[in-house]
């Protein structure tokens, strides 16, 4: 095939109206007799609840009130396990839980409203943190408070502890942190008992379509639901979504009017999902010269109060923790566990960011105990083409995340800047330390496991009356690029004109399932079934003699436009089928966790003013093996998004805890970096490991070894061994307090 | 957000009028009136806004006359302002050192000195705290991190937000301040009201009066001033600490210094513990360490921001030093 548009930095579909601002986004979308809803939620963190007050000064007549009353069908959140119920039915487990939901013609009454209810509750013992779930200070959740257990055993570590070199042993912590996208959630309903149709801002139409089936006990056909332009997600718009569709489809219903359900940033940040914190406890032991002999990792998340995405966010972060290194003899526990807390959910990573910050932050101190080269440390512990990595999966692709980290190492020049550094640190009278620090990861792109499988995504394809070819994909563009890779893709495939490609609006009566837009796997997984799909087309016209092999873009438009005529319409539909030769087994967590990884090494220069302890990120190098790069503006642009958001991770972005719940839920308190605050981002993609245009996922990619580096390099400046982020300049105030 | 009367005077004796009702609040450059009323803390009926009245924006005068400045001014105008770049420099750098180029080129200078507490507890609808009218002061045993080490044992903790004020004060600026009945003057650190005063305010201004005129004094012989600020992060955001000094320095001594600090107290304050250890001094860096020690030694952190007092000595030492023309560096 001839790449034409693949490659190239094509101008983004949807790019024009954008920047013109002819892009809708739910809140500037209205309805005739559209009325406008809100939330009330819990103010006690666990308890059951007893009776439901409504004030005297509000005339409640003209409101429209939805209790559990009100839900035809289940109440319950379809996702991975049913235990998050819509509206709170007796039990309240977290201080967010929604309990009724108010609509009103004027929005400007409803915050009054809201406030005039009470909820009587009978509270209960809570518990806010990992420590008091494991500790079983209260049981919430099962018998033992734990949503989800894996073990990873490979070789036997009990047999390497005896008689290793050295073992180190630490425990590192990451805090909750807030996707911030860049528009609030939202969604507009429609709904009757027949049918329901629920337009919003969302990354999975499908998962949606599903939750709200058994809460309105209807069929497939009759639940429509479409996306409206999107302003980022990051995981954020991953699941969440499906309660606030639902809240506002329940509200339309009952007030038989269009209901608008905007959450304003305060709410958005206090009540949809995060980051799970971690604790991780690594144990290694190594010999005389650095091999690594056996990886001891017991990882365990925050879940939050439901399990929402829990189980899954555990299971990539447990095969991801001893990252891309060979060793025999590796054992990961990983656990998720029950806290009252709102519930922890996707964002940007799933899980990996956790656990290869403490393998990362770890290797260093090993290399630092064996007086390494923390780079010469890692590299000869590198998995190649051949090694089995923690899950037991053979890396069949010819791995040089050497030549990764030599480029990584050039660019960035890492040597001459830690000599210089060491120099300048030695200084009086200069005004910051300075440091270098490096971090290399894999991340595995798709669905884990036989996730893909179970998954079956389909994607279609079809002729529109012009001649031209329509993808239909519930994929959706959240500003990450769906629509332009999906074009170019599709325009190579068929060898016509970019513009030719047109993509279907996310709109369930409309598209098939082609699975939710998260885990990287858009361009790697749903791109690959675009090419089939419209390659149907093309085969389906060259079979009708329309057309022959070599055509040009006007030849298509003809063939296209005579085959409408003949026979009406051309739809194709293809479905995912797993590459030969993975194999995953659920039950004892072994085999191909990835068809594909992405390999990456990066490193970050930072300064720390030696007396009010305030870090600034100086430089950043970027490398990374991503196959095939279908856009190259998008993908620099996605990397140096997840940079960005990684330093966010690693310096300033801190979620305050109380009694529950987010308490610096207002931008103004939860900081995080501007493009000023950011250094220069230099990427580098390096050359495909495998020829023949394999993609592989980067969404996810930056967000994975960006904190590691970050902190590599402030214990560089500063000698102090780094365990948490977010790592605040008060934070490293203590630590040199602790000292003195 | 209530519906709400919208008045656009032309002239300043039209503003007067405008705010005789009692629940009128002014609008300048909008950007702390918006948030207010969209936090659901304000509640006006009727919304005076006096950002078109002309005869409110202006910068005259010179160092030797003194400089009087209109209140509608922008922060970018001043950021900017020839007349602001020599001795009363402290003030440029203040005004361009507050929140963005967007924010600097619609905020006014009097909005400045008349914005609400940026307490996270106080702009959140969910806590009715003692500034709103309730008995708790959730920051004390809440989350203070940012909160005041000064002035904060009498039931609220939070700082003033105006970066323009703390200059002002070592400046030793003064305000006019009228209404349709008299017109007064008064020195901007008298401005401000401590919760000890009056829990429910942040100034003296009474209902119906505006601030029309803030007025820098001529300059003294070999004045000079500095203002610096330490954020969490660089871009743009609200201070952890901020220090500014003006002082006349006849060679290396420094006479009459004047050192204010923002983000410590619930006003702005002058130190007096500073200028009393930097007074007559030849200024070094050791000497300009000793007046950030001086400075701290009465402060009185909250259980969270121990850290602030380390800051403001390191803010205050570096401040004396660039005022001086000291790198605190060397």
């Amino acid at each position: 095939m001839n790449k034409k548009w693949v490659g190239t930095n094509v101008p983004r579909k949807e790019g024009i109206e954008k920047v013109t601002g002819k892009s809708k986004y739910i809140d500037d979308l209205t309805f005739p007799d559209m009325i406008y809803g809100i939330t009330v939620r819990s103010d006690v963190p666990r308890g059951t609840i007893r009776k439901i007050h409504f004030a005297d000064n509000i005339n409640w007549d003209e409101f429209t009130i939805v209790t559990i009353e009100d839900i035809p069908g289940e109440n319950v959140v379809t996702l991975i396990e049913s235990d998050q119920p819509f509206l709170a039915d007796k039990e309240i487990r977290h201080q967010q839980e929604p309990i009724l939901l108010l609509a009103h013609p004027d929005k400007s009454l409803l915050e009054e409203a809201r406030r005039s209810i009470r909820i009587e509750v009978d509270e209960l013992p809570a518990i806010f943190n990992i420590e008091e779930s494991l500790n079983k200070k209260q049981i919430i959740y099962s018998d033992d408070n734990i949503i989800k257990e894996y073990l990873i055993t490979k070789g036997n570590t009990d047999d390497v502890w005896d008689s290793a070199y050295k073992i180190v042993s630490e425990e590192y912590h990451t805090g909750a942190q807030e996707q911030l996208y860049i528009e609030n959630n939202g969604m507009i309903a429609i709904a009757n008992d027949e049918e329901v149709t629920v337009w919003g801002s969302m990354q999975c139409p499908y998962y949606i379509h599903k939750a709200l089936m058994p809460l309105f006990d209807l069929p497939a056909e009759k639940i429509r639901i479409i996306q409206t332009a999107t302003g980022g997600g990051f995981g954020g718009k991953e699941e969440y979504p499906s309660i606030i569709a639902g809240h506002a489809a329940l509200l339309a219903r009952k007030a038989q009017k269009p209901v608008k359900l905007m959450y304003d940033r305060a709410e958005d940040m206090v009540a949809t999902t995060k980051r799970h914190p971690s604790h991780t406890r690594q144990k290694i032991a190594v010999d005389e010269n650095g091999k690594l002999l056996a990886i001891d990792i017991d990882f365990v998340l925050d879940g939050g109060a439901y399990t929402t995405l829990s189980a899954v966010v555990l299971s990539r972060g447990a095969i991801h923790a001893a990252g891309p290194y060979a060793c025999e003899n590796i054992r990961i526990r990983a656990r998720a566990v029950a806290t009252n807390t709102p519930p922890q959910g996707a964002f940007r990573g799933f899980g990996a960011p956790q656990s290869i910050f403490a393998f990362e932050r770890h290797l260093d101190l090993v290399a630092k105990q064996l007086n390494m080269c923390p780079v010469e440390f890692r590299k000869q512990n590198f998995l190649q083409q051949g090694s089995l990595n923690a899950t037991g999966q053979k890396i069949e692709e010819e791995v040089r995340l050497d030549k990764v980290l030599d480029l990584a190492l050039e660019k960035s020049q890492y040597f001459a800047k830690k000599k210089q550094f060491a120099v300048h640190n030695s200084q009086k009278n200069v005004k910051t330390y300075k440091g270098v620090g490096l971090a290399s990861f894999y991340h595995g792109a798709g669905f884990t496991g036989s996730g893909e499988v179970y998954l079956a995504s389909i994607v279609g394809a079809r002729l529109t009356a012009d001649g031209k070819v329509k993808v239909l994909a519930a994929s959706t563009e959240i500003g990450q690029g769906t629509n332009t890779i999906f074009s170019q893709i599709a325009a190579d495939a068929l060898g016509i004109d970019y513009d030719m490609v047109e993509i279907e609006t996310p709109d369930t009566s409309k598209v098939p399932n082609s699975g939710p837009t998260v885990a990287s796997r858009t361009c790697m997984i749903v791109g690959k079934l675009v090419e089939s799909a419209v390659c149907g087309i093309r085969d389906t016209l060259l079979k009708s003699n329309l057309l022959t092999s070599e055509y040009t873009s006007q030849q298509f438009i003809t063939a296209s436009k005579k085959y409408l005529e003949d026979f009406g319409e051309l739809k194709i539909f293809v479905k995912y089928k797993p590459p030969a030769g993975i194999h995953w087994d659920e039950k004892n967590y072994r085999g191909s966790a990835y068809s594909a990884y992405a390999w990456a090494v990066y490193v970050a220069e930072v300064s720390v003013d030696k007396y009010t302890y305030e870090m600034q990120v100086d430089d950043f190098v970027a490398v990374q093996e991503v196959g095939e790069v279908v856009h190259p503006i998008l993908a620099q642009g996605q990397i140096e998004g997840g940079v960005a958001q990684g330093i966010g991770y690693a310096l300033y972005e801190d979620v305050v805890w109380r009694n529950g719940q987010m308490a610096n839920n207002q931008m103004t308190n939860y900081i995080i970096p501007t493009s000023l605050d950011a250094p220069d981002i230099r990427v580098f993609f390096s050359e495909p490991f495998q020829p023949g245009g394999v993609r592989k996922g980067i969404g996810e990619l930056p967000m994975d070894g960006t904190a590691p580096a970050v902190i590599s390099a402030v214990e560089n400046a500063t000698g102090k061994h780094v365990c948490h982020v977010p790592l605040r300049p008060e934070d490293l105030m203590m630590l040199y307090r602790k000292e003195t | 957000m209530n519906s709400f009367e919208y008045a656009m005077p032309k002239r300043t004796a039209d503003v007067f009028r405008a705010l005789e009702s009692s629940d009128s609040i002014i609008k300048a450059g909008g950007i702390d009136v918006l948030d207010l009323i969209k936090e659901g803390i304000a509640h006006p009926q009727r919304l005076v806004n006096i950002n078109s009245i002309d005869e409110l924006k202006y910068i005259e005068g010179n160092q030797t006359t003194g400089v009087k400045i209109g209140p509608g001014t922008t922060l970018a105008e001043l950021a900017s302002s020839e007349v602001l770049s020599g001795s009363y420099r402290a003030l440029a750098q203040a005004a361009g050192s507050t929140a963005t180029p967007q924010i600097r080129n619609s905020a006014t200078l009097g909005g400045s000195l008349c914005q609400r507490p940026r307490c996270w507890y106080f702009r959140n609808k969910d806590y009715h705290c003692t500034r709103k009218g309730g008995f708790t002061c959730f920051a004390v045993n809440g989350e203070n991190e940012n909160h005041a080490i000064f002035e904060n044992d009498f039931g609220c903790v939070m700082v003033h937000p105006s970066t323009t004020a703390v200059a002002l004060i070592a400046l030793g600026a003064k305000l006019t301040i009228a209404s349709a009945k008299s017109s007064r003057e008064i020195l901007v650190e008298d401005f401000f009201v401590t919760p000890r005063e009056n829990m429910h305010r942040e100034n003296i201004l009474e209902q119906g009066e505006i601030i029309t005129a803030i007025h820098l004094p001529p300059a003294a012989k070999n004045m000079v001033s500095y203002y610096y600020k330490q954020k969490a992060k660089q871009s743009f955001d609200w201070p952890i600490a901020e220090v500014a000094v003006s002082m006349q320095l006849d060679g290396k001594k420094c006479q009459n210094p004047r050192v204010a600090l923002g983000a410590a107290a619930p006003v702005p304050m002058r130190s007096k513990e500073a200028e009393s250890a930097l007074n007559n001094q030849e200024v070094t860096i050791d000497i300009a360490a000793s007046v950030g020690k001086e400075a701290m030694k009465k402060a009185t952190p909250l259980s969270q921001n121990k850290y602030k007092v380390h800051i403001f000595q390191a803010v205050i030492k570096r401040t004396v030093c660039w005022a001086s023309d000291i790198d605190p560096f060397a």
